[in-house]
């Protein structure tokens, strides 16, 4: 054992000083740093939008409850070191003087929130401003709407409930208030303290209760364990952000599943460029172990020497490249700051863990087989240099490989489709390249027949060099496949997300317009040049019976607030509209949509799938509402599916305007008013005061500036992919060309122009190319389609463009990188290259 | 001296490969001895079957037929495992193209079978034959910084620090030019004859072969003792 170490730390130190180990320790390090950097920018990253995300809830997790919870349940939170604060929510009228308003009252104590922040204003509509405070016990903050309908100043008395408390701020936003159109009543803030002189919580009142919990995810986690049991799932609901069903939410877990895409994306280029280097660490190596074998070394020590070897270079690699790879992500970081938020701070020792297996798993698995190649070979070769090891099985090879590429990919997603789907592709893409390798093979065997030109050699070579091309064509169409992935991937989603916020996009609401200030309003926001949205009418209907049968009392409004918070609620009160025009982003299906609905066939109404799941409804349903005192019934005639992303009013059930002709309608509409002009808002709505504005920028500048920060940490992570796959590429042609060097010395020899070598390595490097590009191309619209349609549910469409692209940029990276090693070959002089051989 | 004892001896040795076209027979049963110390060189043209019998004497390659026995030592009989314990104890090696393991220097690479031998001292040993082949101020270079002569005096040095009782050497001036040639057959007979090592040396230069006490010929896969004293053009080679 002792001579086996010192044999190969010998053997080792000498070859990693004169560069031997270049190779496959760059393709090491390569796997390292970049899954380091990856995944601890994307978990940096992904720590800063989580946190982003927990502003939304105010907190890392929500209990809901209908009633106050146990205390001893708070208490345990405290003393598991989490952060706790607590919300009391209801309507109540307030007053002010003469006037009075229902409003959304929110009772806080003074640790809200625990995440986000509270924003006020100077004045009704203006700028939100961040502030630590929260109202004292006896002071309210009421928003600007409230503001204007109370006619209040700061210094007000206002009754809430039995209770005088006095006006102190004018509330501009709270971090949890929902993103709701519906949402119609403006809000006021005070301190939970008060909420007992006001007697609002008494019996009939709905009030709901939120606790706020703040800790690490762990700790959370057991907490809930441990409350979990003890929760009522008709009173309590708990809410993580994980469950964040709203569009930013939505954007956020998108991105964690790209980064994941390309983190994975960016192993299986590690794991190529390893396989790669290895195979050429163990062509190199079967003369030394033959000259071992013939001189006593037994097939153990031989064994020990080169697994030894490998684990000196693993444990190097890994080292390295452990450091690169957090100077990468640091100088990153350090570049992006400012534009990207990072949770800068913080050391996860996951990535390592991460990046420190994958180092170990694609040194070991990827060089197993070669190293089989290398133990095998007989000692024999030390006379006949032309024996090769006698094992060479390819099946054991995509064996070995294809198991490690898996277990990888699985490990490190947890995810077993994402991981399925990209093994599949590979599989595929494999055994597309195997019959294209035979095929050219066969179009060889006519062109490389003739007289000896650059195009005849580079025809000669790639049908001689049959099986060595067709791994390397297999290495360089999965690199192409993996980037083409990654970039198309990383388009689609970008553009998106842009497209969800075009530049115009709506950033007011308004609600309650009468049928009698519809056209009114139209016209003076032409008269003032606000672009406006189109009206859509709406009536507030109680939900009670499909097919007559009654509606369980359980679904409440508040239920399904908590459910899905960022949409409008349904409950028993729904907010019905009616068109015969399908809304933008809502697609029927199933069923017809109603736009040709005859008189004499029942009413028609459509059904949001999602919603129709949960209660149950099929096509031909009768829903059955009551609209005041009026009962309205309707078929159901078609589902729909909802994009939910669109910022935009959507509705759960949209019915035929015959169904409503008997009803006065209020409508709501959105439109954009710019940034210049915000000031303009009280002037431009004044005339129209019974209308409910609502002021949405906030949210939408927040969302936007979220999918920028996602969009450009999408950027940085294609770039490093690129970067590892660029790499790659150059391992491989580093690779191919060593096979190359005996064939150009016996041209340079039998005095074969240097111009006409160069141009026939040239053209084979192009044809490789080209093959590679396409048959990547190929392979790319497969894995997008399943990953598009499986995991990112995104529409899918063809990327005709990469069938040009994919084959000429593959032909030119790939030509140009073999015109380079070449010319560093041709560069030496015919004595050189011959000594190189021995 | 006394050449007792045989140290190789094979009986009906033959040897067949598998090719495209079906099982080919390099080798026609070979039958012959070779004396403990004495030195024995197979000539031949090329493709005559020379490296292949090499190969099967010195245990590098598996028979198809036949028994060799090498210092006792059955052959035919072992598997690679065995051979390869045989070859570490018993047998030397040079070879035409050198075989230096490129990433060891001249030292290391004599110390290389010492150290598989798990010998003493294998460093003070390479040391040593290292001075007695002129090369003690090259040590510590890599292969590649060595002239052609220069390499095959290393492989000399590697071939004799075990001490071994025969020694194998494929063409050992093959691949160097006459000064050199000259220079690296002085050294292989001059270490032969002082440590009484059998040689067999397969080469196509008469003018090597006729240094060795006897000379065996081979063609179409048969082996002949020569009779007729080899003509040597001299300072030349003979194809």
């Amino acid at each position: 054992m002792k001579m086996a170490f010192t044999l190969a730390w010998r053997l080792f130190k000498h070859e990693a000083r004169r560069g031997e180990l270049t190779i496959i320790l760059l393709a090491i390090v390569l796997s390292v740093a970049s899954v380091l950097s990856l995944s601890l920018f994307s978990e940096r990253l992904q720590q800063a939008l989580t946190d982003r995300s927990a502003e939304f809830i105010a907190a890392d997790s929500q209990l809901r409850s209908r009633n106050p919870v146990d205390d001893a349940w708070i208490q345990e939170a405290r003393n598991r070191g989490l952060g706790t604060a607590f919300q009391i929510s209801t309507r109540s009228m307030v007053f002010a003087g003469d006037e009075l308003a229902l409003s959304d009252l929110r009772a806080v104590d003074e640790n809200y929130p625990l995440k986000g922040n509270i924003k006020i204003t100077q004045q009704a509509f203006g700028e939100g401003e961040v502030t630590q405070a929260s109202p004292a016990p006896g002071e309210v903050w009421i928003d600007s709407r409230l503001y204007q309908l109370l006619g209040v100043e700061k210094g007000s008395q206002i009754e809430v409930g039995d209770a005088t408390l006095t006006v102190t701020e004018i509330l501009s936003e709270i971090p949890d208030a929902g993103f709701s159109v519906f949402n119609t009543d403006p809000m006021l803030l005070m301190s939970s303290t008060d909420v007992p002189a006001t007697n609002i919580t008494g019996p009939g009142s709905r009030v709901s209760y939120k606790y706020y919990f703040t800790g690490e995810a762990n700790e959370l986690d057991d907490y809930y364990e441990w409350l979990r049991p003890q929760l009522n799932r008709e009173v309590h609901r708990w809410t993580s952000i994980e469950d964040d069903e709203s569009p930013i939410g939505r954007s956020v877990a998108r991105a964690e599943e790209y980064f994941l895409l390309a983190s994975l994306l960016a192993i299986v280029l590690a794991a190529v460029s390893i396989a790669v280097a290895a195979q050429r660490y163990s062509q190199r190596h079967f003369d030394p172990v033959a000259i071992m074998k013939t001189l006593g070394a037994s097939g153990a020590m031989v064994r020990k020497i080169y697994l030894m070897q490998i684990c000196f270079i693993t444990i190097l690699g890994i080292l390295i490249g452990v450091i690169a790879g957090y100077l990468i992500q640091q100088a990153v970081v350090t570049l992006l700051a400012g534009q990207v938020e990072v949770a800068l701070n913080t050391w996860y020792w996951r990535p390592l863990g991460i990046a420190v297996f994958t180092g170990v798993v694609c040194a070991l698995l990827f060089s197993l087989y070669p190293l089989l190649q290398l133990f095998s070979v007989p000692p024999l070769r030390v006379l006949r240099k032309d024996i090769q090891a006698t094992l060479s099985s390819r099946a054991l090879q995509f064996v070995f490989s294809g198991s490690a590429v898996f277990l990888l990919m699985w490990t490190y997603s947890q995810n077993l489709l994402i991981s399925s789907i990209l093994f599949a592709s590979g599989i595929i893409l494999v055994v597309s390249l195997l019959g294209m390798t035979y095929l050219l093979i066969m179009l060889g065997r006519k062109l490389g027949a003739g007289s000896m030109g650059a195009w005849t050699l580079a025809w000669a070579r790639i049908r001689r060099r049959a099986m060595g091309n067709s791994v390397q064509l297999i290495s360089f169409a999965i690199t192409i496949m993996l980037l083409l992935v990654v970039l198309v991937m990383r388009n689609d989603m970008v553009k998106q997300w842009r497209d969800q916020l075009p530049e115009g996009t709506p950033n007011y609401f308004i609600a309650n317009v009468t049928e009698s200030q519809k056209e009114a309003l139209k016209e003076h926001f032409t008269k003032n040049d606000v672009q406006y949205e189109k009206f859509y009418p709406v009536a507030r209907g109680r939900f009670v019976a499909i097919n007559e049968e009654r509606i369980r009392t359980e679904i409440t409004k508040e239920d399904e607030e908590v459910a899905n918070e960022g949409r409008q609620g349904l409950g028993r009160e729904a907010n019905l509209s009616w068109s015969t025009e399908l809304q933008r982003g809502n697609v029927i299906v199933e069923g017809q949509w109603h736009d040709d609905w005859q008189e004499g066939e029942p009413v028609p109404i459509s059904v949001e799938t999602e919603v129709a799941s949960r209660l149950d409804i099929e096509m031909g349903d009768v829903l059955t509402f009551n609209i005041g005192s009026e009962v309205v019934s309707a078929t159901v005639t078609s589902m729909r599916e909802v994009d939910w992303q669109t910022l935009q009013p959507n509705f759960f059930f949209v019915l035929h305007p015959k169904a409503m002709e008997n009803f006065s309608a209020t409508y709501i509409t959105s439109f954009h008013l710019d940034e210049s002009r915000k000031n303009e808002i009280s002037r431009i709505m004044a005339p129209f005061a019974s209308v409910t504005l609502f002021d949405v920028d906030a949210r939408i500048n927040q969302l936007r500036e979220i999918i920028d920060q996602v969009s450009m940490a999408v950027e940085f992570i294609l770039v490093l992919v690129l970067v590892a796959g660029a790499l790659v590429l150059i391992a491989q042609v580093q690779a191919s060309m060593d096979e190359r060097l005996q064939e150009l010395a016996i041209l340079r020899t039998l005095g074969l122009k240097g111009s006409s070598i160069r141009f026939s390595v040239i053209n084979e490097f192009l044809i490789i190319g080209t093959v590679a590009g396409l048959m990547a191309a190929l392979a790319n619209e497969f894995s997008l389609y399943m990953l598009q349609t499986q995991v990112f549910q995104m529409p899918f469409g063809l990327h005709v463009e990469y069938w040009a692209i994919a084959p000429t940029v593959g032909a030119v990276v790939v030509g140009l990188l073999g015109a380079i090693g070449c010319w560093r070959l041709l560069s030496l002089n015919t004595g050189h290259l011959l000594r190189k051989m021995v | 001296m006394t050449k007792a004892s045989t140290i190789i001896e094979t009986k009906s040795l033959i040897k067949k490969v598998t090719t495209s076209e079906g099982e080919l027979q390099i080798l026609q049963p070979i039958t012959f001895s070779v004396k403990q110390g004495e030195s024995v060189a197979i000539i031949g043209a090329s493709g005559s079957g020379k490296s292949t019998l090499l190969g099967l004497l010195a245990g590098l390659d598996e028979v198809s037929g036949g028994h060799i026995m090498l210092d006792g030592a059955p052959l035919h009989e072992m598997d690679e495992e065995a051979r390869a314990r045989v070859r570490g104890e018993k047998v030397g090696f040079i070879f035409q193209s050198f075989m230096l393991v490129q990433s060891l220097t001249a030292l290391e690479n004599i110390m290389l079978p010492a150290e598989i031998a798990g010998l003493d001292k294998p460093k003070q040993r390479a040391q040593e034959i290292l001075k007695q082949v002129g090369l003690d101020h090259r040590a510590h270079h890599f292969p590649n910084q060595l002239s052609g002569g220069e390499q095959q005096r290393v492989a000399i040095a590697r071939a004799f620090i075990t001490n071994p009782k025969i020694l194998f050497a494929d063409e050992p001036t093959g691949n160097l030019d006459s000064s050199n040639s000259q220079k690296v057959e002085e050294l292989l007979f001059k270490l032969n004859q002082e440590s009484d090592t059998t040689l067999v040396l397969v080469t196509h230069d008469d003018e090597l072969a006729s240094r060795c006490e006897r000379q065996l010929r081979m063609s179409a896969g048969e082996l002949k003792e020569e009779t007729q004293p080899l003509k040597v053009v001299a300072g030349g080679q003979n194809g």
